[in-house]
């Protein structure tokens, strides 16, 4: 339970601790949560559910509270944690880590975050999903770049018309049910073709904007340009991977009935979305926008290899979502740098900076070789699996999926050559400062360990993987 | 120590070494660094030698499970048989002669330790993609090398000048390497579905058992996406056009990774994957071709460059076309005799164009050169070897290597043989040209740099002469079994032989007689050749025109035919157009229109209702939280 009450606790505590202290505060708060998350991970048993918590009078709404987490939940629980603490690390040098109403929105984008892997009820899993939306986007109003608003009008829009979307499909699998939510009952349900796709339908719509999808991602490169940088992390390293979690955790088991129907349409617009990002970011002239296409791109796949019932697939989009969180945390933190350093970010008028901080450009390397996944980095694995796996289910799509591996080279290496190296420009650009290196230490090991062994990560998520695996495939015959 | 305790140290050793000079190297002095280096690389070539002479059965040495997900299961493992430890016994000994010759040539770099940490990080990734015993581990190799040959490349992208276009030339040779591996995921992809595994004795063992075996069609998808794999990394027709451009990175670079081992590590996948070629005689037929017109087109454009780094690249491209006509031909042994000896010859070419242009002052066009061979006597006595081992000079080792891949040849079709025979005579010429016009004639540079010229100092003559007797005599280690018989002959075809899973059977040698014939036709075809460049580029004294001045084929030569001319508009300016109109029409215009329209709309609607609404944003989230509020609501009532 304290792995929910503690970012609880501090997201308010940061409201009240003294301007002075208030980011060493913050950071011890989130490293508890880390060591908190550590603990739950070397105590877990691979196949068991931990309850956290259950209440089987359905006093409110039909909800049963069911809390707790399993060996998927927890992957995502500990990413939660750490991508949190080095949110935080990294954000440490700006003058919003002293902000209270800052620290107090991190932390209760952490609660709402870990609140939606814990759920195992649909209720409460969208009461979580719609309460992590709110810190995100005040966090961006308030803290974001100028003109924002029309930006994040727009993002506002399409979350909303996507939870909107999912609360009708929520509210219609209420009234197929006896009366719960509670996710082991719900999975039970055996649905026509075409209640599972009215139910389906809603949770897709609702999950394609959050990752996002092609063509539901154009709120996407804006609200992450102009979001601050601990915002565009938060979005990108957390958020859509709560969507990627949806659809694994409740999308297919709940109505796997309709997914003949969607598989491939999820598949092709995922594939668009993955040569179309790629192609996209080639161009772009602000490091963040490149950054932000090149999220699209690598979630296509990961959305892509989900659809692919296998559980090689399903192990290689775990092991993608957290090499994707730690690669959006690295190159953002990247970008953010340069423009601490120089006010200015657009690859145009960057060049020379590797001599300058010799550091930075070793640490923004390994990020960038993280992101084209090389072997002996998370990534690699990641790549290899859904490739693998779509490349099998049809050939011609795992190709054209395939293609990011080049052009990821081609966006990565321009957008790092271009500002890394050139002409030695007379402007003045200290090096990594310490929490900058350890920010960046931390992520790369995180991805090198995964990168040489993940089997570390497969161990723990591997029987829940096998186990949704099984709930799909039984009600699908 | 047992030969599955001995492997994974041939690792241990450059990674250790590439750590402490990755960490520490900044504070350390020159000597140490490059001592440390070198030792790194030099303890794995002993150590191999030791396994070589153990070695008896095929050793495998399981480190870790890398993934176990039931059906998929990747072992992090080593694999010994005659093969990888030959393999080896190359990337070390080579690796370590360059060691010591960097020493002297980087000194004074301000890179100096990130030189050789990159130089060991290429040795400990080029033994894990020679020493794995599954796929899996020789793309780790495979990716680990392409990141040091991308980094060394680039290595000196501080350059005032020229630094953005070494690390482009990085970058490409990068990108177009990755167009390969995509193949071999590809392949990879097929090979885990059809056989289950990735170990090359599984699938080896089940291709040769011949039980329970997929498809013609399959086996054949598999070798094609291997062979694409192999094209990138090695250099072939459609994407060969990187590795001249990777004469961008220091000299000694060039010689390791770009001519001697990394280089070869397409024609190692294919000679390991010799069991799932021998049943697709169609792919072999197209590796056979592109070879050959690799090997061709690759010698033309070597004809007429004036870098001399740069007449050295197309030649390493056109000797690995050469190559894998052998493997197209079945003779995978041989494939491997040439890489050996293309490895010395190569690697001392490379090193002596470096004391070139370490004695010019960094100067690398053969235009400004002329004359050196009294100057610098030490690098003008190993080029010249190099230069008649790589020509065919008879009893020099390429002619053994390479006679031995046109026997063979003339074997399966007089045609091929020609086309072979064509390429090696444009060899002979292009080397021998720029053997006269570098050292022969007159100096042609201002006189302060004629003054400046010298011989380089002994770390870097020593790893020269070594490589040149290795040039000389490295026939021995497959001598034909023509004019000798006994245990001197094919010494290293029944080498891989023995333990080395599918390469005991070997391809038809042509009769005696033919034999003879084709001996004599290659000593001619040399003799002829360097009697002629002597007379032009030595006694008539013809120095290279200046670029514009080339008409004719000249200039189709010197203009590397325009591949790249063509990429550039066939596939990058396309892919960059797409780029800026997707952006533009797709992002923007349509997408982003209909949204901006619907928040318009919601906006002019907050004008309407203005009274009880903020028109802040925040505004719209205490609404969103009042309606989810008032759905709970609802459905409280209802219940």
């Amino acid at each position: 339970m304290e792995l929910l009450i503690i970012p609880l606790a501090f997201s308010l505590v940061s409201l009240v601790t003294p301007k002075n202290i208030r980011k060493i505060v913050a950071l011890i708060g989130a490293l508890i949560s880390v060591v908190i998350a550590i603990t739950c991970w070397v105590n877990f048993q691979p196949d068991s559910f931990v309850e956290l918590f259950s209440n089987e009078q359905h006093t409110f709404f039909r909800m049963s509270y069911r809390l707790g987490y399993d060996g998927l939940s927890l992957a995502m629980i500990l990413l939660t944690n750490i991508v949190t603490f080095l949110i935080l690390l990294a954000n440490y040098e700006k003058n919003t880590a002293s902000n209270k109403m800052f620290n107090t929105m991190v932390f209760l984008m952490q609660f709402a975050l870990i609140g939606s892997f814990l759920s195992f009820d649909l209720i409460l899993f969208y009461i979580f999903w719609e309460l992590a939306l709110i810190p995100v986007f005040l966090m961006a109003f308030w803290f974001g770049e100028k003109d924002r608003k029309k930006v994040l009008i727009t993002f506002f829009i399409y979350t909303f018309v996507g939870s909107l979307a999912m609360l009708f499909s929520i509210f219609y699998i209420g009234t197929l049910t006896s009366g719960s939510y509670d996710y082991h009952s719900l999975v039970d349900i055996q649905m026509n073709t075409k209640t599972a796709l009215t139910v389906s339908l809603g949770f897709l719509i609702a999950f394609a904007v959050k990752m996002p999808l092609f063509p539901f991602h154009t709120w996407q490169p804006e609200t992450y340009t102009k979001s601050p940088m601990a915002g565009t992390m938060l979005l990108s390293a957390l958020m859509l991977k709560m969507a990627l979690y949806g659809v694994l955790r409740w999308l297919l088991p709940l109505a796997p009935e309709a997914y003949p129907l969607f598989k491939y349409t999820v598949i092709i617009l995922a594939m668009i979305g993955v040569v179309y990002g790629a192609i996209v970011a080639i161009k772009q002239d602000d490091l963040k926008k490149v950054f932000a296409y090149a999220s699209i791109s690598h979630v296509g796949l990961i959305a892509a290899g989900m659809m692919i019932l296998t559980i090689d697939a399903f192990a290689g989009a775990v092991i993608q979502m957290i090499n994707h969180a730690m690669v959006a945390v690295g190159l953002f933190l990247a970008a953010d740098i340069i423009d601490r350093r120089l006010g200015r970010r657009d690859i145009s008028s960057l060049g020379g900076i590797a001599v300058r901080a010799p550091k930075f450009a070793f640490w923004f390397a390994i990020i960038g070789f993280a992101s084209i996944s090389i072997p002996f980095t998370s990534g690699f694995i990641g790549e290899f699996l859904l490739i693998k796996e779509v490349f099998l289910d049809k050939a011609w799509i795992g190709i054209l999926v395939g293609t990011n591996l080049i052009l990821g080279c081609v966006y990565i290496f321009r957008a790092y050559q271009l500002t890394m190296f050139g002409k030695e420009s007379s402007f003045n650009f200290n090096d990594l400062t310490v929490s900058e290196i350890a920010t960046f230490a931390i992520l790369s090991v995180i991805i090198v360990v995964l990168g040489v062994y993940p089997q570390l990560l497969f161990d723990m998520v591997k029987p829940s993987l096998e186990s949704i695996l099984s709930i799909i495939k039984d009600s699908s015959i | 120590m047992a030969i599955y305790q001995l492997l994974p140290l041939l690792l241990l050793f450059p990674l250790i070494g590439a750590l402490i000079n990755g960490t520490i190297g900044k504070r350390l002095p020159e000597k140490i660094i490059g001592s440390i280096a070198t030792l790194m690389t030099a303890i794995p070539f002993i150590l191999a030698l030791v396994i070589f002479f153990q070695l008896d059965e095929p050793v495998k040495s399981i480190l870790f499970t890398a993934i176990d997900l039931g059906t998929l299961h990747l072992d992090v493992s080593l694999y010994a048989d005659n093969l990888s430890i030959w393999m080896t016994l190359i990337v070390t000994g080579v690796g370590t002669l360059i060691h010591i010759y960097s020493i002297g040539y980087m000194s004074g770099d301000k890179g100096f330790y990130k030189f050789f940490t990159y130089l060991n990080l290429f040795i400990f990734s080029m033994l894990i993609l020679v020493l794995g015993s599954n796929y899996f581990m020789l793309y780790f190799g495979w990716e680990g090398v392409g990141v040091c040959s991308y980094l060394l490349i680039g290595y000196y992208y501080a350059d005032e000048n020229e630094g953005l276009m070494n690390s482009k030339a990085g970058r490409k040779s990068f990108i177009m390497n990755r167009v390969g591996d995509l193949g071999l995921f590809i392949a990879f992809a097929l090979i885990l579905a059809n056989f289950g595994s990735l170990e090359y004795d599984v699938v080896g063992m089940k291709m040769l058992g011949g039980e329970a075996l997929p498809s013609v069609f399959i086996v054949s998808m598999i070798t094609l996406s291997l062979f694409i794999g192999a094209t990138g990394k090695s250099a072939q027709i459609p994407l060969f056009t990187w590795l001249p451009d990777a004469m961008a990175g220091p000299t000694p670079v060039s010689a390791l990774i770009h001519a001697a081992t990394m280089v070869t590590a397409g024609i190692f996948l294919m000679v390991r994957s010799n069991f799932l070629l021998e049943f697709t005689p169609e792919i072999k037929d197209v590796i056979l071709y592109v070879g050959l017109i690799t090997s061709i087109v690759a010698a033309f454009i070597a004809m007429r460059q004036n870098d001399i780094k740069k007449v050295l690249a197309y030649s390493t491209v056109s000797q690995l076309g050469l190559i894998f006509v052998a493997i197209g031909l079945g003779a995978y042994t041989v494939a491997i005799f040439h890489v050996t000896t293309h490895a010395f010859f190569k690697a001392l070419l490379f090193l002596g164009a470096g004391s070139v242009i370490h004695a010019m002052g960094g100067e690398q066009s053969i235009r400004k050169m002329g004359g050196l061979k009294d100057k610098i006597k030490i690098t003008h006595i190993t080029f010249l070897l190099a230069t008649l081992a790589i020509s065919g000079f008879p009893l020099f080792s390429g002619f053994f290597s390479k006679d031995e891949i046109l026997g063979i040849a003339f074997e399966k079709s007089v045609g091929v043989y020609i086309a072979l025979a064509i390429s090696s005579a444009m060899t002979a010429l292009y080397m021998f040209r720029l053997y006269f016009v570098v050292f022969h004639g007159s100096f042609r540079d201002t006189k302060d740099v004629e003054h400046h010229v010298h011989e380089s100092p002994l770390n870097m003559t020593v790893p020269l002469m070594i490589l040149a007797v290795l040039s000389v005599i490295g026939g021995i280690f497959d001598l034909p079994g023509i004019f000798l018989k006994g245990n001197f002959t094919h010494y290293l075809d029944k080498l891989l032989g023995t333990n080395v899973l599918g390469l005991d059977h070997h391809p038809a040698h042509p009769e005696f007689n033919t034999t003879l014939v084709l001996l004599a036709v290659a000593i001619i075809i040399v003799l002829v050749v360097l009697f002629l460049s002597n007379i032009i580029y030595r006694k008539k004294g013809v120095i290279p025109k200046a670029d514009e001045q080339y008409t004719g084929w000249e200039k189709l030569s010197n203009k590397n035919m325009y591949w790249d001319e063509a990429y550039d508009l066939l596939i990058v300016k396309p892919i960059e157009g797409l780029s800026k109109a997707f952006y533009a029409v797709i992002d923007t215009l349509i997408i982003g229109g209909i949204v901006q329209g619907i928040a318009k709309t919601v906006s002019l609607s907050g004008d309407v209702v203005r009274k009880w609404q903020s028109g802040k944003v925040n505004g719209y989230i205490f609404w969103m939280v009042c309606g989810i509020i008032g759905f709970i609501t609802f459905f409280l009532i209802k219940i």
